[in-house]
């Protein structure tokens, strides 16, 4: 019997490995991931900074079954995020639209850049003015002629 | 500092300005985009089994209270509807939506508290809650002759709140 133990041991061990593929595979279920995907996008009304997919909420779980409904007759993602849209404003929308008022929200921050890079170009281009030297004026025509008579008067003292 | 650098103080100004007003801003405070839109024809069973349908009732002016037995606020809000009702009953339609509640405590609730309603839609599942945008409660629609939603409060309804709502709807 000692001799079969280690033969016995390895067959269960075995027999243990290969039961995942007995199992019964897995499926995932395509409304379902496209559901998740939609409630992904859609804030939780009542828990503020949450999508919908991640809330336990009852609201969240009524608007998860609503998508899988809608999903099943058929809708399109945009109709099922408009449905919510227009009921409940684009406050529903994780991501602010990229019109009308939630425009702005989308321009401001590279807005905001562009005008911190133009202040400080601005400022960088004042302080190098101030540093370099100043060119030695230049001497004008009057001066010259001036020149030229001191320097001939006092020649001719000499 | 050079003239440069006072070009940021309008940008700094408009910054604060929009910050504080979000910070000050009530975040539960949605704005309804269904203010301005026709209210949905909804067809359902009030608390007795009787077939109902949500809309404009017997042609006035009806306000639409959503409420529900597990809804602390909505006991601070009954009594406003009692005296609203009393006060304005001959010229508009009080109606209510029971959200997502048993009908043993809905009917338990209305029998403790008064019931100023016409009548309450049984909205079991929440699926009409969702048809109206409802995300808390409790809520109250005012809705116009013509069916059109005037105004919707997301709160628990004041006396003057009501009065408001009554004037806006027979505009």
């Amino acid at each position: 019997m000692k001799k079969y133990k280690k033969t016995i041991l390895v067959f269960l061990l075995t027999l243990f490995i290969s039961s995942s593929v007995f199992s019964a595979e897995v499926a995932e279920d395509p409304i379902e991931r496209k559901m998740l995907d939609i409630a992904e996008k859609l804030r939780c009304t009542v828990c503020q900074n949450q999508p919908v997919a991640e809330s336990r909420s009852e609201l969240a779980t009524d608007m998860k079954d609503l998508i899988t409904e809608k999903l099943k007759q058929g809708r399109s993602e945009q109709e099922i995020i408009q449905y919510f849209v227009d009921r409940y404003g684009d406050y529903v929308l994780l991501e602010p639209p990229q019109s009308g008022n939630g425009a702005l929200l989308w321009i401001m921050p590279p807005m905001l850049l562009l005008l911190a890079v133009l202040a400080a170009v601005l400022m960088m281009k004042s302080r190098r003015e101030k540093l370099a030297f100043t060119p030695p004026p230049t001497l004008s025509d009057a001066d010259k002629e001036r020149i030229r008579l001191a320097r001939e008067d006092d020649s001719g003292k000499k | 500092m050079g003239k440069a650098w006072w070009a940021i103080v309008p940008v700094l100004v408009i910054l604060f300005g929009l910050l504080s007003y979000g910070l000050t801003s009530n975040p539960k405070h949605i704005p309804s985009p269904l203010i301005g839109k026709q209210f949905p024809i909804i067809e359902g069973k009030d608390l007795n089994g009787n077939s109902v349908t949500l809309g404009v009732i017997d042609g006035k002016p009806t306000v639409v209270n959503v409420w529900a037995s597990w809804c602390a606020a909505c006991r601070t809000e009954h009594n406003v509807l009692i005296r609203g009702a009393r006060r304005y009953g001959n010229n508009i339609s009080l109606v209510a939506i029971n959200y997502k509640d048993e009908l043993a405590n809905a009917k338990r609730w209305l029998n403790q508290l008064g019931d100023p309603y016409q009548w309450s839609f049984h909205d079991l599942s929440g699926r009409a809650g969702l048809e109206l945008g409802v995300y808390g409660v409790p809520e109250t629609f005012f809705v116009n002759k013509q069916g059109i939603i005037v105004e919707k409060i997301s709160a628990p309804l004041t006396d003057a709140q009501f009065a408001a709502g009554v004037e806006l709807m027979n505009k």
